[in-house]
């Protein structure tokens, strides 16, 4: 039996917020940091345009490579540097020592990252409205959608992947089948239509597939083989990409409620 | 609340007051058990303080009562409750200070107690909180700027933010110099009697003489001592020394004398301290007999310490 009176705490959002804030502080005081998370990915995004390929130069096309790109270097490899980091110095395990629950200490490290993805987003998406290449989107709800649930999957992705990365350097090492081998295959750089049946199949089923299959749904209305779809159809075709982006979610998390590990190897 | 028909309750029984109750708790990584069933119990208004080299298993122990690992075997009870399966409970009354752990380094002293407090249910205000540990003057510096000693002493500081009940402290004054090792002794004094349980690890047997209700001294997994200091310094015998002159009769040993010298510089164990000096001083005073360098000495928490410790 608990005898232990439970005053009321802080509401999770304000205890969340208090570490966030801290976090978010850190990584503005770090300029490489900032340059990494803004300025990298930003260019990588520019340089799509110029890669000629089919439609990209589009406002749906560039719209999409920047959610992929986006969500690729800079949540998830972040959020991989940041966790591995923060083990080594030793500075999750003594987040582990307050009233914070796990989850919560993960989740408000991972605040700043998410706040730039959302940034450089709009910033795009700004930058489509600027350039004049913005058409209204068939379903404005899909690829919000599509951000919100593949940023939620890179968070779960980057602390599995804290699971076999040593240090913060090896990260760029480790992180390398997430960053190349699912972009490769996603549908960015050219349409998994041309790819063998199976391929294309295994391709979909990778995860950073379903999400820009996603937001192509949304924007464009266009499935992963190239046809236009609308309406009732458009959420049909999104049924399998929804369902594998939440079969990762659920398959990440349960390796990192498994596998993570809070403290350095002793 | 439904009416009442059973009898009234008999009066409450006092509840059980020990604020961390730990029994036969076994704790194993792979095949090498670190924590081979311990037991103690602190209560509210106590220090206990577990003392052991390097390796004893204090820490592994000290994890299990802070949430961070599961036992795997016995029972760990921080206030009634389970400090992991009931740690959202647990947290808000326990403070933990582990023996190693960072910090972010481009934060200020400031910024990081008031982010600590922002996660606390009744946490302390930032000003007191730094006063205590005599950190004021250092509010607006980078963590990455303290010495070690500050860092030690702001770790302490994020301990006590939020005003715990148990108080669990890994080494808490290793690295630090004399003058802030006493301003942690007497934080510690202080807490203490506001009613907080405190289970302290420490090398330093002075820290634990100085502090310490209660001791348990570790080794290879067990507590093979425990007690209060005295209790546990009387498991060793005192010491009688002195230096006989050339010429004097023939010594007699008093029963319950272990010799470990006969002389010319004699000395003594015994368990019977005072009717052996009493004896010795007798035979002396009636042969004329000095006793150069008297020294009678019973024997300290170190020699105790140092017997049990480091054997094998």
């Amino acid at each position: 039996m608990t005898t232990l009176a439970a005053p009321a705490g802080p509401s999770r959002l304000r205890r969340v917020g208090a570490l966030a804030a801290a976090e978010t502080r850190l990584l503005l005081r770090n300029r490489t940091a900032v340059v990494n998370s803004v300025l990298m990915p930003l260019l990588l995004v520019a340089l799509v345009p110029g890669m000629g390929l089919d439609d990209r130069t589009t406002g749906p096309g560039l719209l999409t490579a920047a959610a992929g790109f986006t969500l690729v270097f800079l949540t998830y490899y972040n959020l991989v540097t940041t966790y591995v980091a923060r083990r080594e110095d030793l500075v999750l395990q003594r987040m582990r020592t307050g009233e914070l629950s796990d989850g919560e200490v993960l989740l408000a490290t991972a605040v700043p990252t998410l706040l730039v993805t959302v940034g450089q987003l709009v910033l795009v998406a700004v930058g489509v409205v600027v350039l004049d290449l913005w058409t209204a989107p068939v379903d404005a709800v899909l690829p919000v959608l599509a951000v919100l649930l593949g940023a939620a999957l890179m968070v779960v992705l980057a602390t599995a992947s804290t699971v076999f990365t040593r240090t913060p350097e090896s990260a760029q090492i480790t992180t390398l089948p997430v960053v190349l081998g699912t972009t490769a295959l996603s549908g960015l750089f050219f349409p998994l239509s041309v790819l063998p049946e199976e391929l294309a199949t295994v391709a979909r089923l990778l995860p950073l597939t379903p999400v820009i299959e996603l937001v192509q749904l949304g924007l464009a209305g266009r499935t992963w083989d190239g046809e236009v779809v609308a309406g009732a159809e458009l959420w049909w075709a999104a049924l399998v990409p929804l369902g594998t982006l939440l079969a990762w979610t659920v398959l990440a998390g349960l390796a990192t409620a498994r596998w993570f590990r809070w403290a350095p190897r002793r | 609340m439904h009416p009442s028909v059973a009898p009234a309750p008999p009066p409450t029984v006092a509840p059980d007051p020990s604020a961390v109750e730990v029994v036969d708790l076994h704790r194993r990584y792979g095949d090498f058990e670190a924590v081979r069933g311990v037991s103690f119990e602190v209560r509210p208004g106590e220090v206990f303080a577990l003392l052991g080299v390097n390796g004893a298993g204090k820490t592994s122990a000290l994890e299990v009562l802070e949430g961070l690992a599961p036992a795997s075997g016995g029972s760990v009870q921080v206030l009634g409750a389970d400090p992991r399966r009931e740690r959202a409970a647990v947290r808000p009354h326990l403070g933990v200070l582990l023996q190693t752990s960072g910090l972010p380094g481009d934060l200020t002293v400031a910024e990081t107690v008031r982010t600590w407090a922002g996660t606390l249910t009744t946490p302390r205000p930032v000003d007191e909180a730094l006063a205590q540990v005599d950190l004021t003057g250092r509010a607006d510096v980078r963590v990455r700027s303290l010495s070690g000693g500050e860092r030690r002493r702001l770790d302490l500081a994020l301990a006590l933010l939020g005003r715990p009940r148990v108080l669990v402290l890994d080494e808490p004054t290793t690295g630090l110099d004399p003058e802030s090792r006493r301003t942690v002794w007497r934080l510690v004094r202080g807490l203490v009697d506001d009613g907080a349980a405190v289970v302290l690890t420490t090398h330093h047997l002075e820290e634990a003489e100085e502090l310490a209700d209660r001791i348990a001294v570790m080794r290879a997994g067990r507590v093979v001592l425990a007690g209060t200091r005295e209790e546990i310094a009387e498991t060793q015998p005192a010491t009688v020394r002195f230096t006989l002159d050339d010429g004097v009769p023939q010594l007699p040993v008093p029963a319950g004398v272990e010799v470990v010298s006969a002389g010319p510089r004699v000395e003594w164990h015994t368990r019977a301290l005072q009717p052996v000096l009493a004896e010795l001083l007798t035979w002396a005073a009636a042969n004329g007999v000095v006793l150069r360098g008297l020294q009678a000495r019973a024997a300290s928490l170190e020699q105790a310490f140092l017997a049990v410790a480091d054997a094998e």
